[in-house]
């Protein structure tokens, strides 16, 4: 191990458990288990998986000019959130590049948080901060002081009611992207979830995996415990820890970008994350003046992000020598490649494993997929070849990869 | 991830630097990709393999190896032709992760210069190698 590495408090869980593990944002965390990448993705598409996220960085904001700081330097408009609320969105700079994408949660019209990337804590703060200019606004960067651990799958609900008190009440009413709690004990709402030994956390409806599940935030000293704690309910459920190799295959296959990978080099605009711009009802322009809007016009060198979907799991390596070919033409290169071994093709449909009515003796063998970034507008269903040296693989441009994803549906459902 | 120390590393065959082994029976030399390398990559879930008839010299690529993460090129230790190819790999790529030097075998190759095996490291050169 680099011992430069920075290293979350449940490193050693990691290592005892054999996890491979890399450099990701500066942190040394674990790439999969024992149990491998593809049973793990598989996991939390059938039942449930964990997952260590306390590389990543949360930023609180708080003053009377909060909301103005933050709706001036995010794309989302954060006129109509409410309380208890969170939204996905984008920090852009003047040019319209992404700086890093991120969660906004509102605590009340004065007090905000935002989780960004691994290692993006400084660099957002310091962001705010220069943006800040008169507006009363305290910027704190939470860095290294704040743990989580995600628990994503259709039994997240039920086996987080083991671990923490008054579950019917934490989960009667909790929409998508909602969240309640606080990980800071003196801190507002800290009462209302609370581990079976008391332990605040931040309760969050919301992850990266696209499946129904949920982000917690909590004091670092406590996670070593609630993680054990998630693992042990859940063994009856067949829960597993989970590495960044399942994330990244599951995010992937969720149509959702990687900071810095998919998004951040180019203009915010012309890729599959409309959801996260300010536009109109009739898409013709924002509903809010914000930072990097002003860059955000149709230029002639324009560059587009699209998903898209391979014949078969098999897969080409990202980056700027995969070539994107259309007729034999050099039109891009691959943002994103990695395989979603919970979905497959059938008659001319991608399936996932969580498809209602499948044919008994369908066989999910996975599917390569991902994003590529091209000079010109493609429909869905563009037929391209992705070509790294000898190797090439044909694939389609899609709306959307993994179907039947559970992330936005009622938690009653999963109760 | 295993140390370095706990590899799987037979003393009956040869090494090469990309992690691949190679073992030569009555004039054929069966190939794989050893302990190391099978750890690394984590769980294979496709074997590219070539044709049987295939010619190919020392170090060209004859094929590779998936995870669900990353695509890995295979090197010929020896030049020669292959004899035959692993079939069971279609069904059951898990068998390179689970026995990479028995069940997990990629291909047998007839060589064209009994030599080269010579030039290959033996188990200690490539502990050697690993430890850097």
């Amino acid at each position: 191990m680099n011992t430069c590495l920075k290293t979350t408090p449940l490193h050693q869980w990691h290592l005892a458990a054999g996890a491979n593990m890399a450099d990701f944002g500066g942190y040394d965390m674990p790439l999969w288990y024992g149990t491998g990448v593809k049973n793990e993705h598989l996991a939390v598409l059938k039942s449930a998986g964990v997952f260590d996220t306390s590389h990543m960085a949360c930023i609180t904001v708080d003053g009377s000019d909060a909301f103005f700081l933050l709706n001036y330097c995010f794309t989302r408009d954060l006129t109509s959130l409410k309380q208890g609320r969170c939204v996905y969105g984008a920090f852009l700079d003047e040019k319209g590049h992404c700086l890093d994408d991120a969660i906004v949660y509102k605590f009340s019209d004065t007090s905000y948080m935002v989780c960004v990337n691994a290692g993006m804590g400084k660099t957002i703060a310091e962001h705010l901060e220069d943006h800040k200019k008169q507006k009363n606004a305290d910027i704190i960067d939470l860095s290294g002081k704040i743990a989580k651990m995600d628990v994503q799958g259709v039994n997240a609900a039920r086996i987080l009611s083991k671990v923490i008190q008054s579950p019917d009440k934490v989960f009667d009413h909790m929409p998508y992207f909602s969240f309640k709690g606080h990980f800071d004990a003196g801190h507002a709402g800290a009462e209302t979830v609370k581990c079976n030994d008391g332990t605040p956390v931040l309760l969050s409806r919301s992850g990266y995996t696209g499946e129904f599940g949920f982000e917690i935030f909590l004091a670092p000293q406590a996670i070593v415990a609630l993680w054990k704690d998630v693992l042990a309910a859940g063994d009856d459920y067949g829960i597993t820890a989970c590495g960044l190799g399942a994330r990244d295959s599951l995010r992937a296959g969720a149509c959702l970008p990687l900071s810095h990978q998919d998004i951040g080099h180019y203009k915010f605009m012309n890729h599959p994350w409309d959801f996260a711009l300010p536009y109109t009802a009739d898409k013709t322009g924002f509903t809010k003046d914000f930072l990097g809007a002003d860059a955000l016009v149709p230029e002639e060198n324009d560059v587009y992000v699209f998903p898209f979907a391979g014949e078969s799991l098999r897969k080409v390596a990202a980056g700027e020598n995969t070539g994107v070919f259309e007729n034999e033409q050099r039109i891009g290169h691959v943002l994103t490649c990695a395989t979603d071994m919970g979905i497959t093709w059938h008659n001319s449909r991608i399936v996932s494993i969580a498809t209602p009515n499948l044919p008994e003796n369908i066989k999910i063998k996975g599917i390569a997929c991902g994003f590529v970034m091209v000079t010109k507008h493609l429909e869905p269903g563009t037929q391209l070849t992705l070509k790294e040296g000898k190797r090439s693989i044909n694939v389609t441009i899609v709306k959307d990869i993994r179907p039947d994803r559970t992330a936005r549906k009622k938690l009653s459902h999963f109760i | 991830m295993k140390e370095i120390n706990d590899l799987n590393l037979p003393e009956d065959v040869k090494y090469t630097k990309d992690h691949e082994w190679a073992k030569s029976e009555e004039g054929i030399v069966t190939i794989g990709i050893n302990d190391y390398a099978q750890d690394q990559l984590g769980e294979i879930v496709f074997v590219e393999l070539p044709e049987v008839g295939d010619t190919f010299s020392a170090e060209d690529e004859f094929g590779s190896v998936e995870s669900v993460k990353a695509v890995s090129e295979l090197y010929m230790p020896i030049s020669g032709e292959v004899a035959a190819v692993n079939e069971n790999l279609e069904d059951a790529p898990e068998l390179v992760n689970e026995d990479c030097y028995q069940g997990g075998w990629i291909i047998k190759v007839k060589p064209s210069d009994n030599a080269e095996m010579n030039a290959l490291m033996d188990k200690a050169a490539y502990l050697e190698m690993l430890k850097g």
